[in-house]
Parts: C-alpha cells; structure tokens; sequence
C-alpha cells in the first residue's frame, strides 16, 4: 500500500477521541438533577453486560470510522484492487535521433516510434502525469491532449541526440511527480551505438524496441578538404562505409566537380583545383539508400589564387628551391605579395622570417622586427639538439637555434616548439623562424614535410587575405559555436540569410555549410554534420537493452500493446478512496443501525 | 369556566395558570361529578331525598305519618346516603417532589397538591370526614379527618404550606395516618415513590390490617418514565445525591424496561397487601386518578 498524501494518516489520531471519550465517561462534569436516578442506576446494573457490549460495539465503530476516513483521506493505492491503473508518472522517452529516420520494413522507424508514443500517451488517463522526453534531452510536459498535439509535430532530429541523457531526464522527472506510481517507457531503434553510456535509473522502465532488421547502409563517414584553405589548389578525402562498391559524387557549391565510385574500404581521395574562389560549399554523396541522412557530407573550404612569393637570397639555397617547387605546382607564383627572407632584410610584411646567417646580424634583425611591429625579438643562441613539436613539423631534428622572445603585445600563434620553448611563431602577416631553413640548423629543409610545410605557411598563415582567413568551424547540428568576430548572419546552404545576434551561436538542426557572414561578405562558415555514428545502425534487442538501463526494473518487449501495459502495470495500485469510503459508509449504517435499534427498542 | 369545558380533562398545566388551587380544585370537582351519574344509591341518613311506597319489612320509623294520615297511604321516607367515611390523604413533599423535567408541566408536587385539593373537595362533598398528612423526611403537616365545611378550607390551608426537606419517610407519614385514623378508613397515598419499597409496604400492610382501604398515586413527571434526556451527563438524585453518569440515549431503552418493572413491582406488591395503585404522569388530566380515587370510595359502605 503506498499513500498519495500521507501526511493525512496524523487525523488517525482522531481516532483517540471516541476511545478517549468511551474511557472517560466516567468522569462526564455535566450534572442534571434527576430525581429517579435511582431507576437508572438499576437500568445500567440490571443491563450492564448488554450496554458495555453495545458501547464497545460503538466505540469500535467509531474509532474504525476515523481512521477508516483518515486512510481514505490519505489517498491510499492497493495492488490488484479495482480495474484500470492508479495515478502513474510517465514519462514516455521518444527516440527521434536520426537513425530513426531509417526505414524499416517499408516505412521510416520514427513513425513507428512516434504512433508507439502516441498509443501510449492515449492510454494514460486524466489523472495521470504524463512527459515527452525526445532524444535531444527536451522535456515536455503539459495536458494528455497538448502532448498529443506536440507528438503530431515531432519531427526526427539531425543528430544522435543524447538517449541516457534522455533517459535520466525522464527519471527525473517522473520521480519528481510525486506520484506513487512512477515509470519510464522507453521507444527506440535500439541502434547500439546510441546506448553506450547508459546509466541505471531507479524507476520502472518498458522499453519498445521493433522488430525489423536495420537497413543496408551506405554512409560517407568523413570529408577532410587538405590543407583547409585552397590556394587554388588542394585535396579531398572522404572515408566511405558501404557493404560493397558504391557510386560518389564530388559538388563544389553547386557544380558537380568529380564522380566516380569506390569500393568496399577504399576511401576517396581526390585532388582539385576547382576555378571558384573564395568561401565554397564541398559536399560528397552516395547513390540513396534507406537511411538517406547520412548519404551525404559536408565540408568547407576558402579557394583563393595562389600567392605571388618573393624569395630573398638570405632565405637560403633550399627555401628557393622550395618555393620553385610551388611555383611549378602552381600552389604558388612569383611576386611580391609574400616575402620569405632574412629578418634583417626585410622590410614590409607579409613575410616569412628567418634569422640571420651572420650572428653580428642579429641586432639588426631585432630592430626590423620592432619596426616592422613583430612582437617577437631574436635572443640567445641555443645550440642543443632538440626535437620539434608542431604540426608537420612533428621530430624533426633542430641543432641550433635563437631562442624567440615575446615582447610587446599582440596576437600570436605558436606553430611549432623546441624544448618547450617557441621555434615557429606566427602573427599577422608574419611568420617567424627561430633557426635558419638550413641542415646546419635544422633537419627539415631537407625532409620531405618541408615544401608542404612552407605551402601552409605561404597560403594560410601568409598568402590571400594575409592570415585572417578564419578556419571553417566544424559542429553537429544544435551544438554551441564561436563563429568569428564580427558575424552578423549566416547563409542558408540554400541561400537565404539568417541574423544572429553575437559570436556565440546554436548550430542549425539543418545539416550543410552555413557561411559566415559580415554584411555581404562572407568571412568564415559553419559545416554541420550529424556524428558519423549515426551511421551505424546496428541494434540491440528490447531484452538486451531493458536490463542496462533499469536492471530488474526494466522490460523489454517488441509489442506495442505488450510496452504500455508493462508500463503501466507500474501503476497497478489502485486507488482505495472510494472503496474506503464505501467501507466508512458501512461503518456508519451499522453505527446507525445499533443507535437506532436501541432507541427503537427504547421508544 | 365555560360549563362546556370539564376541567377534569384539561391538561394540568393549563388548569394550573388559570386560577388558585382552591377555585381549580372546584372546578376540577365540578367537571368531575357533571361527568357522573348521580349515586342510585339512597339510604337513610339525615337529608330527605324522596317518598317511595311502603313495603313489608319496612323500618316503621320512616314511615311519614302525616302523609299517611292525610291520604291513607303509606310511604316511607327516603335519605341520602350519608357515610361518616373517613379518608386520610397522605402527600409526598419531599425534594424529589419539587423536580420537574420541562417547564410547560407540573413539578409533581404542584400536580400531586392540585390532585390532592381536588380529592378533598370531591370527598368532602360526599360529606366525608378528610384529613391530610404531608411529610418529606418528616410530617410537616398533620390535619387530622373531619367532615365539617370549614375542613376544605384548613386543607387548602395545609397544602400552602412549605415541604421539601431532603428525602422521603413514607414510612413514618403512614405511621402517622394510621395515629390519626382510628376507624376504618380509606388512605390515599400520593407521592412518586422513589423510597425503598420495603418500609412502605410493611406500612401499608399495617394499615390494611388496621381495616384501611389504601389506594397510592404513583406520581411520575413524564421524563421520569421515558427517560426523554438528551446528552450525557451525571443524572443526580437530589435527595440522596446519587449519581449517575450516563449517554442517554444509550440507556434509555433499559431505562424504560427498568421503569416499567418497577411499576409492575409496585402493582404486584401493592396489590399483593389489598390496596390500589394508580399511576399518574404528572401531564395526564385529573379525571384519571379522581375515578379511581372515587371507585375506591364508592367500594366503601
């Protein structure tokens, strides 16, 4: 027996006034003069036995009246006591992630899910408290009728969701009703990977999960564009998972710029030197399958024209060559737009900056830099081996170099350490070197990272728009983004244009490449990707999936009917108020009937 | 009083507020005997009543012998009965007297006084000789029998005279009656009694075995005998002070068995020594007990 309002179990107490009473009515203070008291005294002695008995009879049922009434009063449940089902919490757990846009046996998972969730919630009754917790974690409550409705607009998400979080929210919430009956009726596709961090929940859980077999799917995993800013030139690859051969489709904005097909495993790897400049929309697709939401991935990138380089000689012999080596490759070209030289020697940015070959130099070299507002200045020479760490960078052998400085104020990136301290630094328009791009310095002009090292330093931190060409950002649909400075909207992947109102932005559910813009320019974007994992639709049964997420608590079941009773035997307590008030009007007719036989056997 | 209206039958309480115990008991008397048929019964006492014919056997006494002398018949004289019965009537005014249960009737001892003025009134009309004793833990008063037309008067005299003591010695108040009665007679007790039964009867009997008729008026107020009390309370006796806790209304069923035996004890013990019991709710009219007071007397020579 469970209580809905316990605390009106105290009026049981009352039930001491008519023991009190019965025991004290001895010591009754009222006196009326009755001169033939004599006549009732020889009454009580003469029917002592049959008066205590009626008394006793009476006391007891009084006393049962009173806490008959406050047991009543106390909204007691009872298991198996009348029909239907007591008040229950339920919070009905939606699983609208975007694997349930899968179709399944000819229809898409969701809409099996959601007539589930529809059934259930009509099942429930006025006095029940009812939630809809859908995969994103999102909490609803309100009337039968007004979830109903929010059923009806439910639409899948496009991303995983987050299903235990899901799950510990509607715990939550059901256990917070306050009501005797609590559970929790889970409907999902069951997809694996959606149900690895599950944690246990304390409360009753029925757990729907439908038969059908998960559909063959096909699935672009990752789109990586190389480097991220094109100059004109760059590379894809896109790793595909598919059970067998499959047919792709490279789109640059609107313009399909590669087909082709892969086999199982292989990725995709291409190289293009697309005409488009600026900010560009990648997207690679596969042919359709079931699971459409995943045929497809998104990538940005910047295409700009290669950088017109100026090479001093005090670069040294193997930076010229290497920027030769660009130049033939048409990632670069001669000119004056970026300068690679010594320190001392320059006098403009933007500028790839080494030390000096001459340490009498170097002073030199430090008063160029303040002049040419380098935060960075040249200090000791360090001539202890040590490993680079940095990007591209990553082992390669330094022998000597200048330790670099940081004074003033600025912003500055370090790309690469050695020995902890700064060897790469980079700012706008500049990038400093803290040893000479010579073997006897350092092991990378010679190793093979070297030319697509000086490609990145040329083109992104140097080249077009001289560095300040944001990286694009990379987020699942609803995630929290930084956009960059100054943003002011983003533009639809179908073009239409959407404010925003600061940096700090919700991704779009809408999965694509939203640009960045600042006014009419576009000045970053936004790829949204829902998780890869999504892709994988591989699925735990109903009985394999109950146990991890209620234990004992928990069923499983594949039927729908089957989930909503299991649910709401939960809530097979029933309400005892009105068979206790039945049992209370009892009490007072044969309360009745024992005053009324004595004054009828009086009168 | 209309003459329309007998007051015998008229709920006491009323008859009460309408006048003095003298002018009620008068009225009360009055509507009593119009309901009567005149005694058939003629004897040879002191007042002329009727001629009849002589017969053989005849006390020649009542012959009138002008009569016969002027019309050569004879008659005899007739009289009216005319007894020198003499009636004792002994009144309970104890506290116990003084109680009523509702204010729109008689305290029983306002009832009983009424009765008892009224039974002197009818007997001293049939020119019966009749006294009063009235006593509570003693007699406090003591008007010995006689049938002058002055006794009505010392008898209204007596029942305006103060009682009440604490508790009842009936006992000694039939004692007292048995003092002053010395010839056969008639005793009528008038009181609720609520004493011990036991001295009363040995009484009685006394006065049975002296010659007496005795008749007793159970007065009994109306809740005495239904036990109409709400509530729960200590019902109190305020003579001897008993009390008795109690929820009415869980024993008033076995209070009114216990009454009903008590009265039918009383019936069965009174009768048992030859007298007569009557009881009388003290909102019941008073033609009740005055034919039985009357039947008794008409029982007597």
């Amino acid at each position: 027996m469970s209580f809905l309002a316990p605390y009106f179990l105290l009026l049981g107490g009352a039930a001491a006034v008519p023991l009190l009473l019965h025991l004290m009515r001895r010591n009754i203070a009222t006196k009326v003069d009755f001169p033939a008291a004599r006549y009732l005294q020889r009454a009580e002695q003469e029917h002592s036995r049959s008066l205590r008995l009626r008394n006793l009879l009476l006391m007891l049922l009084r006393v049962l009246l009173v806490l008959t009434l406050a047991i009543a009063a106390a909204r007691p449940f009872l298991a198996g006591f009348g029909v239907g089902h007591g008040p229950t919490a339920v919070a009905v757990v939606l699983d609208n992630s975007l694997s349930t846009t899968a179709v399944s046996d000819g229809a898409p998972v969701f809409t099996t899910l959601r007539n589930a969730a529809t059934s259930f919630v009509e099942a429930t009754t006025s006095s029940d408290r009812v939630w809809l917790v859908t995969a994103d974690g999102r909490v609803r409550g309100g009337s039968r009728e007004a979830l109903l409705a929010e059923l009806s607009r439910l639409t899948p998400l496009d991303d995983a969701g987050d299903l235990p979080l899901a799950v510990r929210r509607a715990a939550a919430a059901a256990q917070g009703a306050g009501l005797p009956a609590r559970v929790i009726a889970v409907a999902t596709d069951g997809q694996r990977s959606a149900w690895t961090d599950v944690r246990h929940v304390d409360v009753t859980t029925s757990v729907l999960v439908p038969t059908g077999t998960p559909p063959r799917n096909r699935s672009v995993l990752s789109l990586d564009p190389d480097p991220a800013l094109w100059t004109p030139r760059g590379a894809i690859s896109a790793n595909i998972d598919a059970p067998d051969s499959v047919g792709y489709r490279l789109v640059v904005g609107s313009r399909t710029l590669a087909r082709g097909a892969v086999s199982r495993g292989e990725p995709i790897q291409l190289r293009v030197s697309p005409p488009e400049r600026g900010w560009q929309a990648l997207r690679v697709e596969l042919e359709p399958d079931d699971f459409a939401a995943d045929d497809a991935r998104y990538a940005a990138v910047w295409i700009g024209a290669p950088p017109s380089v100026a090479v001093d000689p005090s670069a040294g012999p193997f930076v010229t060559t290497a920027v030769s080596s660009l130049v033939g490759d048409g990632r670069a070209a001669v000119g004056h737009d970026v300068r690679l030289a010594s320190a001392d020697e320059v006098t403009a940015l933007p500028a790839l900056l080494t030390p000096p070959a001459d340490p009498v130099r170097l002073g030199a070299a430090n008063r160029a830099l303040a002049k040419l507002g380098v935060p960075w200045r040249y200090g000791a020479m360090q001539s202890s081996p040590a490993l680079a760490r940095g990007a591209r960078v990553d082992g390669i052998a330094i022998s000597s170099r200048y330790r670099l400085l940081f004074e003033g104020a600025g912003r500055s990136d370090t790309l690469a350490s050695a020995a902890g301290e700064p060897w790469v630094v980079s700012g706008p328009g500049y990038v400093l070197v803290g040893s000479r791009l010579d073997p006897a310095a350092t092991a990378l002009p010679i190793r093979a990272a070297f030319v697509p090292w000086l490609a990145d330093m040329i083109g992104l931190r140097l080249g077009s728009q001289g560095g300040e060409v944001a990286a694009p950002i990379n987020a699942r649909p609803g995630a929290s983004v930084q956009l960059p400075a100054g943003a002011d909207a983003l533009e639809s992947p179908s073009g239409s244009r959407r404010s925003i109102s600061s940096d700090h932005a919700t991704a779009p559910a809408e999965r694509g490449v939203w640009f960045v813009l600042k006014g009419a320019r576009r000045i970053g974007a936004l790829v949204v990707n829902s998780p890869a994992v999504e892709s994988r639709l591989a699925r735990e049964t109903a009985e394999q999936l109950a146990p991890r997420i209620a234990g004992t608590r928990a069923h499983g079941t594949t039927s729908v009917a089957q989930w909503i009773r299991d649910g709401l035997a939960a809530g097979s307590r029933r309400p005892a108020l009105v068979p206790l008030l039945l049992f209370a009007m009892l009490l007072l007719a044969a309360e009745a009937l024992v005053v009324r036989t004595t004054r009828t056997a009086a009168a | 009083m209309e003459t329309g209206h007998r007051a015998d039958l008229i709920d006491p309480a009323i008859l009460a507020s309408l006048g003095h115990i003298e002018v009620v008991s008068r009225w009360i008397v009055d509507g009593f005997l119009s309901g009567l048929h005149r005694s058939p019964r003629k004897g040879f006492s002191v007042e002329f009543a009727d001629y009849r014919p002589y017969q053989p056997g005849d006390d020649l006494r009542f012959v009138d012998w002008k009569i016969a002398a002027r019309a050569d018949r004879w008659v005899v004289k007739q009289y009216e009965e005319e007894t020198n019965l003499r009636a004792t009537m002994i009144l309970d005014v104890s506290r116990s007297m003084e109680w009523r249960s509702d204010t729109n009737i008689l305290t029983k001892r306002a009832y009983a006084e009424q009765l008892v003025g009224a039974l002197a009134l009818l007997l001293l009309r049939q020119r019966d000789a009749v006294g009063l004793i009235r006593f509570d833990d003693a007699v406090r008063t003591s008007v010995p029998p006689r049938a002058r037309t002055t006794q009505w008067r010392r008898i209204v005299g007596a029942l305006m005279e103060s009682g009440g003591g604490r508790a009842s010695n009936l006992a000694i108040a039939i004692q007292q009656a048995a003092r002053l009665v010395t010839r056969r007679g008639l005793v009528l007790l008038v009181s609720d009694l609520l004493v011990e039964p036991e001295p009363v009867l040995s009484a009685l009997r006394g006065l049975r075995a002296a010659g007496h008729d005795v008749v007793v008026f159970h007065i009994m107020d109306p809740a005495e005998r239904d036990f109409t009390m709400t509530g729960e309370a200590q019902f109190t006796d305020p003579e001897s002070s008993l009390a008795v806790p109690a929820a009415a209304s869980d024993v008033r069923a076995a209070y009114r068995e216990t009454v009903t035996e008590v009265v039918a004890e009383w019936r069965e013990a009174l009768a048992g020594i030859g007298a007569g019991y009557e009881l009388v709710p003290t909102n019941a009219p008073y033609s009740l007990p005055l034919r039985h007071a009357f039947a008794a007397r008409q029982a007597k020579p």
